[in-house]
């Protein structure tokens, strides 16, 4: 039983490296800042290697160790931010430069980074949640500690808001079209 | 029936587009679409900006960018290294407030790796990029210069085995001499990642400090379970 169980912690260890690359893509769609995302990718699998005995279902790896990188999210936000709780921080208004002078210069890619970049933290989170990594509103929940209500709001709010920012892009191909 | 309409709400329509709403209320919204233009138009709407969100990560800027952007910091956390050694009384608070022109994240997570002084460290390296090999060793260069009676590891895996095999390794005379002047620093490399080299024939000679464990990755759980600091380059 003993040697069983270490080796599916091993496995899950395994797992755990393996997801660098996503824990990095989604904590840069949070806070578009490169350092800081791989920062927060690099704090998230040390936790999660040093807590993986805490881990109960092995099959909700992924959501467990996004719950981790929410963690190092809020920590970081607290730390810049001092005591908030985290009703403030999930509303707290963008205050992100934006993702202006990155490597890709294509424009609505940077207009699409630019309005995510402007979304309340709470809603930029939910949206990217479901949109970059298609996790269930369960798991989002999960992930959040947050109710399952609060997750779809905040996604209809973060739609509602995205379009509204972006519709000078979507509106310019159907003029084209109708021409 | 306009009534019928109006009553999917946001809430519903976002769940049909994220394919999270049970078998029947799908069907009800499926039925819907064909006779409701406006139903259609917004869920047409809920779709593309899905796919804009979708669209927008699909390549991210690589973290290779973010190395690039470290690599002269480093040169900063090493001189803060010296700077201690040689006595000069400068905290890492200090060094910080001074620094003002630095990534802040990256000094506060230096300065707080470093302020920490975790007795054990566990390096762990799985790529032959040159500049990650270097940041490697100037870690632990570094770190040794300031805590000297720590115990540092440097695991290598994947690629990372590079930086300790005798034929690809330009750091062959840096390993020696460091492992040298330090008694308590190990080299370790994941003996999987030597018989992939070697199944893919490839001549695997490891420098005379290295040492072999039969996987990076077990090493690597072990050594957290008891309590290592560990960092990946």
């Amino acid at each position: 039983m003993q040697w069983l169980q270490s080796r599916v912690q091993r496995e899950l260890a395994g797992q755990i490296e393996a997801s660098r690359g996503r824990l990095y893509r989604l904590a840069f769609a949070w806070c578009h800042d490169t350092t800081l995302a791989d920062d927060l990718a690099q704090e998230t699998l040390s936790r999660g290697l040093a807590r993986l005995e805490q881990l109960r279902e092995p099959e909700r790896l992924m959501s467990w160790l996004f719950a981790i990188l929410n963690r190092c999210w809020i920590d970081h936000l607290r730390r810049r931010h001092e005591e908030v709780d985290d009703e403030v921080l999930a509303e707290m208004p963008s205050d992100l430069p934006g993702p202006e002078g990155y490597a890709e210069r294509q424009e609505a890619v940077i207009r699409v980074r630019t309005a995510i970049a402007a979304l309340p933290l709470g809603q930029r989170q939910v949206v990217t949640l479901v949109d970059l990594e298609e996790f269930s509103y369960a798991e989002v929940a999960d992930i959040m500690a947050i109710p399952i209500g609060t997750v779809m709001s905040r996604l209809c709010r973060a739609r509602e808001a995205l379009r509204g920012l972006l519709k000078p892009a979507a509106a310019e191909p159907r003029l084209r079209s109708v021409k | 029936m306009n009534d019928a309409r109006k009553n999917f709400s946001d809430e519903s329509l976002n769940a049909f587009v994220d394919n999270q709403l049970g078998a029947q209320e799908r069907e009800e919204i499926l039925a819907a679409i064909a006779e409701d233009a406006d139903l259609s138009r917004r869920l047409c709407a809920l779709r593309s900006t899905k796919e804009l969100v979708r669209h927008a990560y699909g390549q991210v800027p690589a973290v290779g960018s973010t190395r690039d952007r470290r690599l002269p910091l480093w040169s900063g956390a090493l001189a803060a290294g010296v700077a201690l050694v040689a006595g000069v009384l400068i905290g890492w608070q200090g060094h910080r407030a001074a620094d003002t022109s630095a990534s802040k994240s990256l000094l506060a997570w230096a300065g707080s790796f470093f302020a920490a002084q975790p007795t054990r460290v566990l390096l762990h390296l799985d790529s032959s990029q040159a500049e990650h090999m270097e940041e490697a060793l100037d870690m632990v260069e570094a770190y040794l210069a300031k805590a000297g009676h720590a115990r540092v590891e440097v695991v290598v895996n994947n690629s990372g085995l590079d930086l300790l095999r005798q034929e690809t390794t330009p750091h062959a005379a840096r390993i020696a001499a460091l492992a040298a002047r330090h008694e308590m620093l190990a080299f370790v490399a994941c003996g999987n990642a030597i018989a992939r080299y070697r199944s893919a024939g490839l001549d695997v000679t490891l420098v005379p400090e290295a040492k072999v464990e039969r996987t990076a990755i077990e090493h690597i759980v072990d050594r957290v379970r008891q309590g290592w600091t560990y960092l990946k380059i």
